[in-house]
């Protein structure tokens, strides 16, 4: 449901639209790596712990449904310790090398011998030699992590050596000639710290936004999820729902010969009931997260020669499209991204929509109609005046203010409300950004404020998905079937929470009920 | 495959003391006159009964070592077996031809589905027990169970060689050595010493060695362990005291009567050995406020409630009870003990105050104001082996050929150990003719919860089966284990005699037919609303709807 637009009675008598509309394309695809990837960490997380602590032991039972308690959890192959480059490849000032594991420290004296270990998180400057020839390598700032207080909970050193491809091959040369040591696998850090309890699946997911958020307004919502809100909110609902699984478990195991106390089912019903209003409000907005993520998409359409190619070229500051003063310039959707006050946008400038010309041009009108058609699908709710009977955001802009005499009248009093722009002058550009921003806002969500919001589709496919069992709950005529609904929709509240193991519910179960002979 | 109870002609199997008829003569150096099992048992109790039983159906010769053979089948606390989750155990035992459930269909005095309100998958088979019948045909069945032998002795050590190459572990299992000194030599060996390792009894301040009251405890087998590097933990459960039945005012008490009919707990047994009207009813009452100012008064002479073992939450005793939730009322279950019993277990009053109080707390509680005390309540610790050092087919790590099973592993509760008994017998059986284990999966029973648990997770606290620990509930229920363990148990542990390996495939193919037709049926679907109003079935639909659709799709509603 998105908060109705300011332009919603107007006539489509526009010169010149500008449409912001929801992502398309890249999205799908981009979410479905994003998710299998993301997928693939949490079903390895009940598999390692099988893998650590019982080596020996051989098949198991197919995937556990829920994650067990990892106690004394390692990562995989934890004894090694792993290096890598953190900071980008390429000449610079400083760069950084990162090592994780228990062979960290040993690795700093090496490098640093004859001194040993600077004081724990403290920045320290040593002379870096190579082991094997004792030959310098750089004089540099050394940082030492203990674990468990580290990005990874190992125990972690930090090189911040000078940028040069040279110093960093050599030093990364000289960590590889340690023992126990190796080139870290893509992710692996993040992934230890993952193992190792420090970040959950969405502050993992968060990371990798903020490591490629682009835009101001991508920063903030990324650092918010890194920060732990979204996992906060969705441990919360988990929280409730874990609690409710407890009480009917409570009843089926323990309902007939124990004495509960009264209600215990009817609070169940009471806690479900209150979650499912709170799913339900939060998934009809949760696509503007994955938006803010992903880039909206704003489409300028309308008549030819009206300058929709010279706003492309004014909002996007670059080329894009070729102007002349010739209608029917542009014949195809041109696209290219920009960052709109904040927010990532993919900016399509269209041909301009006319009848009755040449066959290209034609197909040109086609395409643009059916950029706005596409967006008619996508964004719902807010009626407008379009040609279709949909519900698009739409802005409308009258270019050319230029022309307009200054004294003589201005458009008749029956026009809807519009912008007034000049691409020549650049009047009128900061009231159509500032209108853009609200516009933006409204589609992505504003990332400082409000309730997170849902990043990814695999977010929205597990709340939905957990909205959807609690709906079998209340239909169910069997308790176990009830249960199980239950149980469905905690498995997929604990995707994006982790946890979920039995022996949580049975832990509530002994806190709140006097039970057992 | 094979069966002995299918074929006829029954052989006999022995009880003697001190004599191994069954047994070749070993031939290594130990000396030409040690005998020599296949299998040898250590422990009378349900683990112990069941493993031993079940390693003989394999066609090992097995040895039954306990303290004393009059014990064997003894039920040590309650005098119940079942309930929800356990209920499902043991009929996963019986699918697996284990004795349980067919000794509790003769046994029983008070048979009762708890859940019957709630669904099949969650259903709990229970049912009261006499002590002396359940005790008498387990002895008889233990007795006449071909290749097996029972003996009685307390074993003090292991005897020990060299480990098998292509296995893991660190020595191998190849016998024991009684506390007289003899050795008795086998292929393999189960530990199912119950809470007889370094078995400690307490009531109120006092404390002393023993695995349940008026017996022994193992403590050279408990330092073998230890010292083989096993690691040890400790863990505490306790009993209520007994009343003597005619001191209980019945007549102001709610009672509880059995089912009717009954429900039997073996697949093989179409009703129990008694009808329903001959069945003995049970009674409710409750704590009140006296009881709780007894249980805090005397807390100084309670040392078992202060000390920091854990127990079972499941099984508080009334002084964990009053502290963690108090002023409520608690329930007492009256349970009969048995047919010609004199004595009645108040279920939900484990105690382990010095005695005295305990009549004092008792003859406050409203029916036992008269209540007569005939043995007290107590509390025991006792030595448990870390599970996370055996396997999914429950030998251990650390010693090749070597079995636990039972309260050894921290669980509690007949049914759970009866389930381990079954797993370890079978294996130890299968170890021994090379075979690969048999393993029961979570995926595929109860069984394989508990054991998957346990050896991956281990406990802190005595486990217990609930059905809030099984993932796949709805599919592992109590009416279906045979068609989900008895064809696996007779193809590959062969511990599944013929009849029931017959009577599970017919199961099976009648189902399988049931169910094509059901898949067959096809009405239109406003025929189907009018059948099944609930279901909210689109009419406009032309195409006939199959009522596998149906199952499917609104499972919910049915």
């Amino acid at each position: 449901m998105y908060p109705k637009a300011p332009n919603d009675d107007r006539e489509s008598l526009s010169t010149l639209l500008v449409v912001p509309r929801s992502g398309r394309g890249v999205l799908p695809r981009l979410e479905a790596t994003q998710a299998g990837r993301a997928g693939g960490v949490a079903g390895c997380k009940s598999m390692w712990r099988g893998l650590w602590t019982l080596a020996a032991q051989a098949a198991r039972g197919p995937r556990r449904l829920c994650t067990r308690r990892s106690s004394s959890a390692l990562a995989p192959g934890s004894g090694a310790t792993i290096f890598a480059l953190s900071s980008g490849q390429g000449r610079c000032g400083v760069a950084v090398i990162r090592t994780s594991g228990p062979a960290s420290g040993q690795a700093l004296r090496i490098l640093t011998a004859p001194r040993d270990l600077p004081p724990a998180r403290h920045a320290s400057l040593r002379l870096l030699s190579d082991p094997r020839s004792g030959e310098p390598l750089d004089r540099a700032l050394v940082l030492w992590f203990p674990g468990p207080k580290s990005f990874t909970g190992e125990d972690c050193v930090e090189f911040h050596v000078h940028g040069g491809p040279a110093v960093v091959s050599g030093v990364l040369q000289a960590l590889g000639s340690v023992p126990g040591l190796r080139p870290a696998e893509a992710g692996e850090f993040t992934r230890r710290a993952f193992a190792h309890g420090k970040l959950n699946l969405t502050e993992v997911e968060g990371l990798a936004d903020l490591i490629h958020a682009e835009t101001e307004a991508q920063r903030r919502q990324a650092l918010r999820q890194l920060d732990g809100e979204l996992g906060h909110l969705c441990r919360g609902w988990a929280e409730t729902l874990t609690k409710a699984l407890a009480h009917v478990e409570a009843y089926i195991d323990f309902g007939e010969d124990d004495n509960l106390e009264e209600g215990v089912l009817e609070q169940a019903d009471i806690e479900v009931r209150a979650l499912q209003v709170a799913l339900g409000a939060h998934l009809r907005d949760a696509r503007r997260g994955q938006r803010l993520r992903s880039g909206a998409h704003v489409v300028v359409t309308g008549p030819p020669n009206a300058g929709k190619s010279s706003l492309v070229n004014l909002l996007s500051r670059k080329p894009v499209s070729i102007v002349s003063p010739e209608p029917g310039t542009t014949r195809d959707v041109l696209e290219t991204p920009v960052d709109l006050a904040g927010f990532p946008v993919l900016l399509s400038d269209t041909a301009g929509l006319r009848e009755g010309v040449g066959p290209v041009e034609q197909e040109g009108v086609r395409r643009a109609r059916e950029s706005c058609n596409f967006l008619a699908t996508v964004v719902a709710s807010v009626g407008a005046q379009s040609h279709s009977d949909s519900s698009q955001r739409l802005l409308l802009v009258l270019n050319k203010s230029d022309l307009l005499s200054t004294e003589g009248p201005g458009p008749g009093p029956d026009m809807p409300p519009h912008l007034l722009l000049s691409c020549v002058t650049g009047e009128g550009l900061d009231g159509l950004l500032e209108a853009l921003r609200e516009e933006l806002a409204a589609v992505c969500g504003d990332p400082s404020t409000g309730p997170p919001l849902l990043t990814r589709a695999r977010h929205q496919h597990h709340l939905q998905g957990c909205l959807d069992a609690l709906g079998h709950y209340k239909q169910s005529k069997d308790l176990a079937l009830a249960a199980e609904a239950l149980r469905v929709a905690r498995g997929h509240l604990t995707r994006l929470t982790g946890g979920g193991g039995t022996e949580e519910i049975l832990d509530i179960i002994f806190r709140d009920f006097c039970v057992g002979k | 495959m094979f069966s002995f109870r299918g074929c006829g002609g029954r052989v006999a199997a022995s009880f003697t003391k001190r004599q191994f008829p069954l047994p070749r003569l070993s031939s290594d150096s130990a000396g030409p006159r040690t005998p020599h099992f296949d299998v040898i048992v250590i422990g009378g109790g349900h683990a112990g009964t069941e493993a031993a039983t079940a390693a003989a159906r394999c066609g090992s010769r097995t040895l039954l070592l306990t303290h004393r053979v009059d014990t064997i089948g003894q039920m040590s606390c309650n005098p119940s077996f079942g309930g929800i989750g356990k209920g499902h155990l043991m009929r996963e035992v019986d699918a697996l031809d284990g004795l349980c459930s067919r000794i509790c269909d003769q046994s029983g005095v008070h048979y009762k589905v708890l859940n019957r309100c709630k669904g099949p998958a969650v259903w709990g088979l229970r049912a009261q027990i006499d002590r002396k019948l359940y005790k008498q045909n387990m002895q008889k069945e233990i007795l006449s169970t071909p290749l097996l032998t029972v003996q009685e002795g307390a074993v003090e050590d292991l005897i020990l060689t060299e480990p098998e190459p292509e296995h893991t572990g660190k020595c191998r299992v190849s016998g024991v050595v009684l506390v007289d000194g003899s050795t008795v030599y086998s292929e393999s060996v189960i530990l199912t010493t119950g809470t007889f390792l370094r078995g400690m009894i307490i009531i109120g301040l006092e404390m002393h060695p023993a695995g349940r009251l008026g017996d022994q405890p193992s403590i050279g087998l408990a330092q073998t362990l230890e010292k083989l590097g096993f690691v040890v933990g400790r863990l505490k459960t306790g009993t209520p005291p007994r009343i003597a039945k005619e001191s209980i005012n019945f007549s102001i008490l709610n009672k509880q009567t059995p089912d009717n009919p009954s429900l039997p707990f073996s697949f093989m047994n179409e009703t129990v050995w008694i009808k329903p009207e001959d069945q003995l009813p049970c009674y409710l009452t409750h704590t009140n406020p006296r009881v709780d100012e007894i249980v805090l008064k005397n807390l100084h002479l309670n040392s078992h409630v202060k000390e920091t073992i854990r127990g079972p939450r499941y099984c508080p005793s009334i002084e964990s009870k009053v502290l963690r939730f108090p002023n409520r009322q608690h329930q007492v279950w009256l349970e009969p003990e048995g047919m010609d019993s004199d004595l009645i277990y108040p279920q939900g009053l484990s105690m382990t105050l010095p005695a005295e109080l305990q009549e004092k707390m008792i003859t406050c509680i409203r029916g036992l104001e008269k209540a007569k005390v005939i043995q007290p309540g107590y509390g025991v610790q006792y030595d448990y082996l870390d599970p996370r050092q055996i396997t999914p087919s429950l030998e251990t790590h650390l010693v090749q050929r070597l079995f636990f099973a039972g309260q050894i592993n921290g669980t509690t509760g007949y049914e759970e150990a009866a389930a381990q008994g079954v797993i370890a017998g079978i294996n130890a059986s299968l170890r021994v003719n090379r075979k690969p284990p048999f393993v029961i999966s979570r995926t595929e029973g109860y069984i394989g919860v508990l054991i998957d648990d346990l050896t991956t997770l281990g406990t802190s606290e005595p486990y217990r089966m609930f059905t809030s620990r099984v993932e796949f509930r709805l599919s592992l229920r109590p009416d279906n284990a045979d068609s989900r363990l008895t064809l696996r148990g007779y193809k590959e542990a062969g511990c599944v005699s013929q009849q029931r390996y017959e009577r599970a495939c017919w199961m099976k193919s009648s189902l399988e037919e049931g169910i094509s037709v059901l898949k067959s049926i096809e009405f239109s679907s406003s025929k189907w609303k009018n059948l099944i109003p609930e279901a909210s079935i689109s009419t406009s639909r032309s195409l006939p709807v199959r009522y596998t659709f149906l199952i499917q799709t609104f499972s919910h509603f049915l």
